[in-house]
Order: structure tokens, then C-alpha cells, then sequence
């Protein structure tokens, strides 16, 4: 009978079987969570007296630990409950003659908390544990063989064929004291310790018994495993065994998140569908001419169900494709950004709400969503990420046509064609780009017709930038000249009432001078710009003023750095992208020159194995009739 | 008069305590991150994400989404200038925000900071995937409407 309890998350099970030969069942065992308290014993003796000496130090055991268990130690009490016993059987064997001679082994273990037991034996029952899937024998068995074998008198090869192999050197019973090995083990989570008695082990074998216990399997079925392969090897004798497992570590936020964490996701499917129609899915263009249930299901449910496979899985696939999906066939529409942007805004806002309700039932599991949720948004933006940046390829490869077209209507002549002078690029050398292309300098043209943003500065503002400016040149090196430069540029930028994008690009253009495409020509001045950026940001928290004017200051300064750094952006970009598409175009002519040469080599192999077959090495060299590759 | 700054946040704090693990992390796998990386030296490498998990911390601190477009701008044109395309870029500022989020998770398992700061910075990757996006959508589409100011002179020339 499988007993199956637990203790402060130690899961136990204990099971007996009398066999298939033995007619009584002599082995006994306690099973006592309560005071962790597990033991395998197993009598001998003649005349039922077996299972009288198991029984009678089985009770004796649990007497002494109830007990005392309240004032002594447990390696104290585990020790003393066995001599108890021992002595308990040897006075029981004494008062009857037919149980002179009775005793019994025993293998006992106290759980103190799911970190520590103690392990003590008496005879040949054994104690194991297994950790990490090995399992190693805790208790070494008191046999005479045993014994002579650690004395050096036996190999362990003489000591498996001796015939005395089975006689105990310990029992209990057999004296009022008993000698008992005890061994303290530091149980680690997951950690199974396996008491049984040796009806099983003389019937299975050491890697079917490995094999059980590291299944995984629940205490309860090992247990009752453990019992059907003894009984599978024969049944030779009374077997017994515990199962006894610490508690399981938790499992791991991904393990939450793929089981739980879907489930619960999927639960609400219904709830995110609906915070989506509230937040105006149905009514955006991408969806337009859809029936509204139908844009729901399109759009909301599909990226549902991508997102609850994907936490199921733990991947970003389903989002991924979703999102490629649905980008991809608006873009193919000529769609623009905006209306894409709104409409995965309302799918990321309606995410969280669900999550952040599932978070307000379950803290834990909520946060772990978030994460969780936010790596599938981010996966969706890396999907759209391609998408644009291959229509922004696609646009540049087309901006460059026309413009090399325009060049060659205006100029005339082969030289104008962009596409010539490509062709010519690579296949001249010597005239044309004698330069590397990084080092010709370039002073691209940017229109100053942004549209106006700024809504104005007032005096107060105005001051304040100029302080704040005035601090960030005192921090900034004498020789960061280019720095000083720009901080000069982003005043100038944040005070101009107009707010018009004009003044950042006048700016950037007299910031970017004259300067090669390369990290000598634009890493400097990007560098500078960052740390522009940096010094003004730590100098507006130094001025004296009001919190909200010096939120102010940094928001102006901000928005003035950023329309710096875009105009000069736009310089670098419209700079680069020639080169950007002649490289592209040199690597493409690589590729195709690359596989010419592997057709080349496929040809050569081919040759060579075709003249190989024709070669007789066992004719002398000038024999063979055709010549060595 | 100049007076000290204002405090840094308790979650940038825990942020910048975590920045040289970080770092270290980025760097051994730097290969992987972005073929560039791969090719730089330790030092130069070193330099460059520096620079990006400062700027981090920064936005961290500050939360000026205005400075983190303008950092994300200057960066997108840097990388443009070494013939990186925008995913590229992208999938780098994202494989750096889910590393530091992993970090956070791993150094400071158990804690609430840890907690706080993992999901925080999963928000910030999320936000810089969209404001590169963004920057990329702009950029096109001030190209389009380039390309088709190109064209209708290329029509009136020809």
C-alpha cells in the first residue's frame, strides 16, 4: 500500500509488498510527516519472529522520537531511538524462546526542514540519494563481507561471489547496544532520498532503480514502480521502500510565463478584444471597408492568439509574422506610417490594460506578462523596422535614378549617368576615383522649409537658456572648440521665436563645414553633438529656477538639439546615400562574381573526378594514360 | 548662482551599479550583437556600447524622450555613415536593451528594484524600437516626397 504525504513541501510515499515467494511480510516501515520521521526496517528470525522484531523496534523507534523528539537533537534522538529499539528487541527475544535469535535492520531518516535530514542504519537496508539525476548509496551495508572488504582482506569482485556475502555483521536485537552509522545530508530542492530494505536491490538492478527514482514521476508512482521491478526481478523477498523528495525549486519565470502566464492571457481574449473596439481599432483606416467584428478578428484576435502561442512557446515568431502581416500588406497598399502606428498604439495599449489586470489579481504573474508582453511589442517593431527600412531602400534606389537621370538631361553625356559612372567605377581604376570615396569632401544641400513647431519663448525663458548655456560652456575643455560651437548653435536654435527648422539648418550646415563621410570627417562632430547634449542636460539642473522653468529650459534645449541633430543628420544621409547605394551595388556584383567562381570550381571538381576515374594507379607513371591532378 | 543637481533616480541608480556587468555581457557576445562590433577591437567596442548604456542611464534618469530621439538620430546617422542600415541598428539597440533587462533580472533577483528595473527597461527597449521606427518612417517619408519633387522636374526637363 502506497502511503503518500507531505511535510513543509517534502513530498513522501512509502510502499510494502510481501513478495512472490515469502508468505508474510516481515519488512515495516513509518511514514510519519509530522515529526519527519521516515524508517524502513527489516526483520529475520524464524517462526514469525521476523516481523515481531521489525514491529517491536518499529514502535520502539517512534515511541522514543515522540518523546524526546521535543528535547534532543536529531542525530542525538535518530541515534538513541535505534539503540532503544535494539534494546526493545533484544529483551523481546529473550522473554520468548521461539524469538531468541530475532532481529532486524533498519534504515531511519529524520527530516529536520526541507534543507537537512539525518540518515542512520543498522544492518544491510539501504539509504540513497539522488541529485541532478545520479544517484549516489548514502549508507554502507553491515555485512561480515562489507566489512572485510573495507579492512582490505576482500576485492569487491571476491567479496560478490563470497557465500557469506548476505550475513549481517549488525542488527538489531542481536545485543541490547547496536552500532549505528549516521550521516547528515544537506538536502538540496529537488533532492530525493530513497529508503528501502533490501528486497529490492537483491531483486533490480542499480540503473533500473537510478532510472525510477530520477524520473520525475510523482513520489508516490516511484514508489509503486520501484516495488513492480523487484517484483518484476523475481520477488525474492519482503520489499519496502520510501520515496522521500525535497521540495521542487519554483519554477522559472519562463516556466510562469508558458503555462500560467498563457493561460491567463488567453482567458482574457475576449476582454483585449473589447478594449480594442473602445479604443477605436474598428475606425482605423488600415481596417476601413472591414465590417467591425471582422476588424476585431482580423487584427485584434489574430495578434491574441500570435501572442498567446508565443508566450506558449516562448518565441516571438507569431508576433513577428503577424506584425510583417499586417505592415507589410499596408505598405504594399502605399500606406503611410501614421495610421500603422496608431493602430499597433491601440493593440500595445490594450495588451497592457489586460495584463495590468491580470496583475491586479496576481502581482507576480503580472509583472512577468509585462515583460513578457513588451518583448512582443518590441518583436512587432522589429518586424515593421524591416519593412521601412526596406521601402527606404527602395525609395533611395529610385531618388537616385532620377537624380542621375536629371544630371545626364542637364549635363548630357555618358559622365552624368549614375549607372555609367558606376560601371565605370569598377571597371577603371585609374582616372575617375583615384580617392577612396570616404575622403572626397561633400557639402550636401538640405532645404530650410521644415514646417514651424515651436510654440515661441518668452524673455524669462530666454534668460534661463542663456544662463543654462552659459554654465555648460564653463563646463566644457578649452579645446572642445566644436562642442562650444554647438552649444552655441542649440542656443540660438531654442531662442529663435520662430521655432522655424531654417535657423537649425543654417547651423548644422556651418557645424558640418566642409568634412569627409568617414569616422575622421563625422565621428567628431556626432561625438560633440552627444556630448552637447550631455553637459546641457546636467547644466539645466544647475541654474536657479523654478522646477517648471527649468523643465522648460530642457525642453526647449532639447527640442533645439534635436532639430540640430536632425538637420545635420539629414546632411550626413544625403551624403552618404550615393556611396551607401554604390556600395550596395559593389557587394551585389561581388555576390554574382562569387558565384561565377563556385561554378567555376563545381566545373573543376567535375573535371577532376572524370579524369580521376580514368587514372590505373597500378600501372607504372608513364602507363596511367592521363596526367595526375 | 549654481546649486547641486537634482537626484538621480533610485531606479537609474540601480541601473548604473549594474552597467559594468552589463557592459562586460554585451562585450563577449559582441559578435553576435552587430557584425561591426565583431570586427572592432576590445577597446574601441567598449567605447561605443559605452556610449549607448550611458545614454541609457540618462534616459533612465531623465525620461526626456526629446534626448533620446536626438541620441537615437545621431546614432542611426553614425551607423548610416558606416554603411549599417536601420535594422541593423535596430536589432542592436534591441539586443542591448534586452541584455541590461536580463541583467537586471539576474543581478538583482528577489528584490523589487530588480523587478522594477527589468520591466522598465523592457518599456524603454519597446520605446526605442518605436522612436527608431519612427525616425526611419520620417526619414522616408521626406524622401518620397523628394523623389517625387525629382520627378516632376525630371519630367519638365525631359
Amino acid at each position: 500500500m502506497t502511503q503518500t504525504v507531505s511535510q513543509q513541501g517534502i513530498r513522501v510515499a512509502g510502499d510494502t509488498h510481501v513478495g512472490k515467494v515469502r508468505t508474510a511480510n516481515e519488512d515495516s516501515m513509518i511514514v510519519d510527516p509530522v515529526r519527519g520521521l521516515y524508517v524502513v526496517l527489516d526483520g529475520m528470525g524464524g517462526a514469525n519472529a521476523g516481523d515481531v522484531a521489525s514491529q517491536t523496534a518499529r514502535d520502539a523507534i517512534r515511541e522514543l522520537v515522540m518523546e524526546r523528539r521535543m528535547t534532543m537533537e536529531p542525530r542525538a534522538l535518530l541515534e538513541a531511538a535505534i539503540q532503544h529499539a535494539s534494546a526493545t528487541v533484544w529483551h523481546a527475544a529473550q522473554q520468548a524462546r521461539e524469538r531468541h535469535g530475532m532481529g532486524t535492520t533498519v534504515v531511519a531518516c529524520i527530516v529536520v526542514d526541507p534543507t537537512r535530514a539525518v540518515v542512520a542504519h543498522v544492518g544491510d537496508s539501504r539509504a540513497y540519494l539522488l541529485r541532478n539525476g545520479r544517484v549516489q548509496m548514502l549508507t554502507r551495508d553491515h555485512t561480515i563481507v562489507e566489512e572485510l572488504v573495507d579492512k582490505g582482506l576482500l576485492s569487491a569482485d571476491e567479496a560478490e561471489r563470497h557465500p557469506y556475502k548476505n550475513v549481517l555483521s549488525r542488527n538489531l536485537g542481536a545485543k541490547p547496544e547496536a552500532k549505528v552509522d549516521l550521516v547528515d545530508v544537506e538536502l538540496r530542492p529537488g533532492d530525493r532520498l530513497m529508503l528501502c530494505s533490501d528486497g529490492l536491490y537483491g531483486y533490480a538492478s542499480a540503473e533500473a532503480i537510478q532510472y525510477l527514482l530520477g524520473s520525475g514521476d510523482a513520489p508516490e508512482h516511484v514508489a509503486r514502480d520501484l516495488i513492480d521491478l523487484a517484483l518484476r526481478g523475481g520477488g525474492g523477498d519482503n520489499v519496502t521502500t520510501i520515496v522521500i523528495e525535497a521540495p521542487q525549486p519554483p519554477p522559472s519565470s519562463t516556466q510562469v510565463v508558458r503555462t500560467t502566464g498563457a493561460m491567463q492571457w488567453w482567458q482574457r481574449r475576449s476582454r483585449f478584444l473589447q478594449i480594442a473596439k473602445d479604443r477605436g481599432l474598428t475606425k482605423n483606416p488600415i481596417v476601413r471597408g472591414l465590417d467591425p467584428e471582422e476588424a476585431l478578428e482580423l487584427i485584434a484576435s489574430s495578434l491574441c492568439q500570435a501572442i498567446f502561442h508565443d508566450l506558449e512557446k516562448s518565441t516571438g515568431v507569431n508576433v513577428w509574422t503577424f506584425a510583417q502581416n499586417i505592415a507589410g500588406g499596408w505598405f504594399e497598399r502605399a500606406g503611410e506610417w501614421a495610421p500603422l502606428r496608431a493602430l499597433m498604439d491601440i493593440l500595445a495599449t490594450s495588451a497592457r490594460a489586460v495584463v495590468d489586470e491580470i496583475g491586479v489579481v496576481d502581482t507576480n504573474l503580472g509583472f512577468l506578462l509585462s515583460i513578457a508582453v513588451s518583448r512582443a511589442l518590441v518583436v512587432a517593431e522589429l518586424a515593421i523596422g524591416g519593412l521601412l527600412a526596406d521601402r527606404l531602400n527602395r525609395v533611395d534606389a529610385e531618388l537616385i535614378k532620377v537624380h542621375a537621370a536629371i544630371q545626364e538631361t542637364i549635363q548630357g553625356g555618358p559622365e552624368a549617368s549614375f549607372e555609367t559612372v558606376q560601371d565605370t567605377a569598377l571597371e577603371d581604376t585609374g582616372d575617375r576615383f583615384i580617392d577612396p570615396f570616404v575622403d572626397r569632401p561633400t557639402v550636401p544641400f538640405l532645404r530650410p522649409d521644415r514646417p514651424v513647431t515651436s510654440p515661441g519663448v518668452n524673455s524669462e525663458l530666454i534668460d534661463a537658456i542663456e544662463k543654462t548655456i552659459t554654465i555648460a560652456r564653463g563646463r566644457t575643455s578649452l579645446r572642445a572648440e566644436l562642442v562650444k560651437q554647438i552649444l552655441g548653435a542649440v542656443q540660438t536654435i531654442a531662442i529663435d521665436a520662430t521655432g522655424n527648422f531654417a535657423s537649425a539648418v543654417l547651423a548644422a550646415r556651418e557645424i558640418y563645414g566642409v568634412r569627409p563621410v568617414d569616422d575622421t570627417g563625422v565621428m567628431p562632430l556626432f561625438d560633440a553633438l552627444d556630448q552637447a547634449r550631455i553637459i546641457t542636460t546636467a547644466s539645466v539642473h544647475q541654474i536657479t529656477a523654478s522646477d517648471a522653468l527649468r523643465a522648460k529650459v530642457l525642453r526647449a534645449l532639447s527640442g533645439a538639439h534635436q532639430r540640430l541633430v536632425g538637420a545635420t543628420t539629414g546632411l550626413v544621409l544625403e551624403a552618404v546615400a550615393p556611396y551607401s547605394e554604390r556600395l550596395r551595388e559593389v557587394q551585389a556584383r561581388t555576390a554574382a562574381m562569387r558565384d561565377e567562381v563556385a561554378k567555376f570550381e563545381r566545373k573543376r571538381a567535375d573535371l577532376e573526378r572524370k579524369y580521376a576515374t580514368t587514372i590505373d594507379h597500378s600501372q607504372p607513371w608513364e602507363k596511367r594514360g592521363t596526367t595526375e591532378w | 548662482m549654481v546649486v547641486t543637481m537634482s537626484t538621480e533616480p533610485p531606479l537609474a541608480r540601480a541601473y548604473d551599479k549594474l552597467r559594468p556587468i552589463v557592459l562586460q555581457r554585451l562585450l563577449d557576445m559582441r559578435a553576435t550583437l552587430d557584425p561591426t562590433f565583431g570586427r572592432l577591437d576590445e577597446p574601441t567596442a567598449r567605447a561605443q556600447i559605452s556610449a549607448v548604456l550611458e545614454h541609457l542611464g540618462n534616459f533612465l534618469a531623465s525620461g526626456d524622450l526629446g534626448s533620446h530621439r536626438a541620441f537615437l538620430q545621431t546614432f542611426l546617422a553614425m551607423r548610416a555613415a558606416e554603411a549599417q542600415g536601420s535594422v541593423a541598428v535596430l536589432a542592436m539597440l534591441v539586443a542591448i536593451g534586452d541584455t541590461a533587462a536580463q541583467v537586471a533580472q539576474d543581478e538583482l533577483a528577489g528584490s523589487i528594484d530588480g523587478a522594477e528595473l527589468t520591466l522598465l527597461l523592457t518599456r524603454v527597449t519597446a520605446t526605442t524600437a518605436r522612436a527608431v521606427n519612427d525616425l526611419v518612417a520620417e526619414e522616408l517619408a521626406r524622401r518620397v516626397a523628394q523623389w517625387n519633387e525629382l520627378a516632376l522636374r525630371e519630367r519638365g526637363t525631359s
